[in-house]
């Protein structure tokens, strides 16, 4: 009885297959974008050790600074490998000043708002122009692609002087 | 002649064994080494968090020959080791080669010295050495 239930289920499941591949394969791919972009095609995202956590240890929430900022990273559970090298349980930093979080499907951008780290740095120094501004860190893999789950750190806020 | 023969063979000798020394990486000008934490001086109870600050240059993992990159020891209660030959792996000698830029370490009650020391791909101090001073704390 039960083997009948399962051949059964099979079979619906591949007439299920077969009909979609059947289907207009333009409108398969729009389905998977629309109902999860992790799903699109051709970019691998690397998995992020459970429990790993991204955090700005300076400056501190809140904080007025005069002249240059230095920003320092700290990650916990996973390690820190250059751009372009794959290693399990590793990826480098990126600082998205003053935007919010990119796709996470896509190479993170490479601009003002997206600051790069692949050459494995775990702190910068840089000018901001006076005035407020956000401040968040996120994890890329060895593409520069966000892990899944993503790591990020919370948004922070500091006020140039 | 045999005797100049036989001192040319072995200076040959000792240059090649000399150049078959582990290679060590250059470090990047102004490169430093730092605790973020904990402090020179602090007294902790439980597991003691150290995080390593590194100016300058980067971290790559154990195995990963990149330019101005390296991973992090940590030396507990010991001077700095031998510079040419990889940091040994022991108690005293905590190796960071996935990359890690802290840890959370046991240490007993008591005094403990703790410093920082960066390696290349295969754990061999650059040229110039990149410490970071020398902290003490007290573990309750």
């Amino acid at each position: 009885m039960n083997y009948r239930v399962t051949i059964a289920a099979a079979l619906v499941v591949a007439a299920g297959a077969l009909a979609a591949c059947s289907n207009n394969p333009i409108e398969a791919v729009k389905e998977a974008v629309k109902s999860d972009s992790a799903s699109v095609p051709g970019l691998p995202r690397s998995s992020s050790a459970e429990g790993a956590r991204l955090a700005i240890l300076s400056p501190g929430d809140g904080d007025v600074i005069s002249g240059p900022v230095t920003i320092v990273f700290g990650l916990e559970g996973m390690g820190v490998a250059p751009a372009g090298i794959d290693i399990e349980n590793t990826g480098h930093h990126h600082l998205i000043i003053n935007a919010g979080m990119p796709e996470m499907s896509l190479p993170i951008p490479a601009d003002d708002n997206y600051k790069h780290f692949g050459g494995g740095q775990t702190e910068t120094t840089m000018e901001l122009p006076a005035g407020e501004h956000t401040l968040q860190l996120l994890l890329g893999n060895y593409l520069h692609v966000p892990h899944d789950p993503p790591v990020a750190s919370e948004v922070i806020t500091i006020t140039v002087k | 002649m045999i005797k100049t023969l036989f001192i040319a063979v072995i200076s040959s000798l000792f240059v090649a064994t000399s150049s078959m020394a582990l290679d060590r990486s250059p470090s990047a000008e102004g490169a430093e080494l730092y605790f973020i934490s904990p402090k020179s001086g602090e007294t902790i109870s439980g597991p003691v968090t150290v995080i390593f600050g590194l100016k300058g240059m980067g971290v790559a993992p154990a195995g990963t020959d990149k330019e101005n990159t390296g991973h992090h020891h940590l030396l507990i209660n010991t001077g700095l080791p031998a510079l040419d030959l990889p940091v040994p792996a022991d108690d005293q000698h905590k190796h960071f080669g996935k990359g890690q830029t802290q840890t959370t370490i046991e240490l007993p009650s008591g005094k403990h010295t703790l410093q920082l020391l960066l390696g290349n791909h295969i754990h061999v101090p650059h040229n110039p050495v990149v410490a970071s001073d020398v902290i003490e704390i007290t573990v309750k």
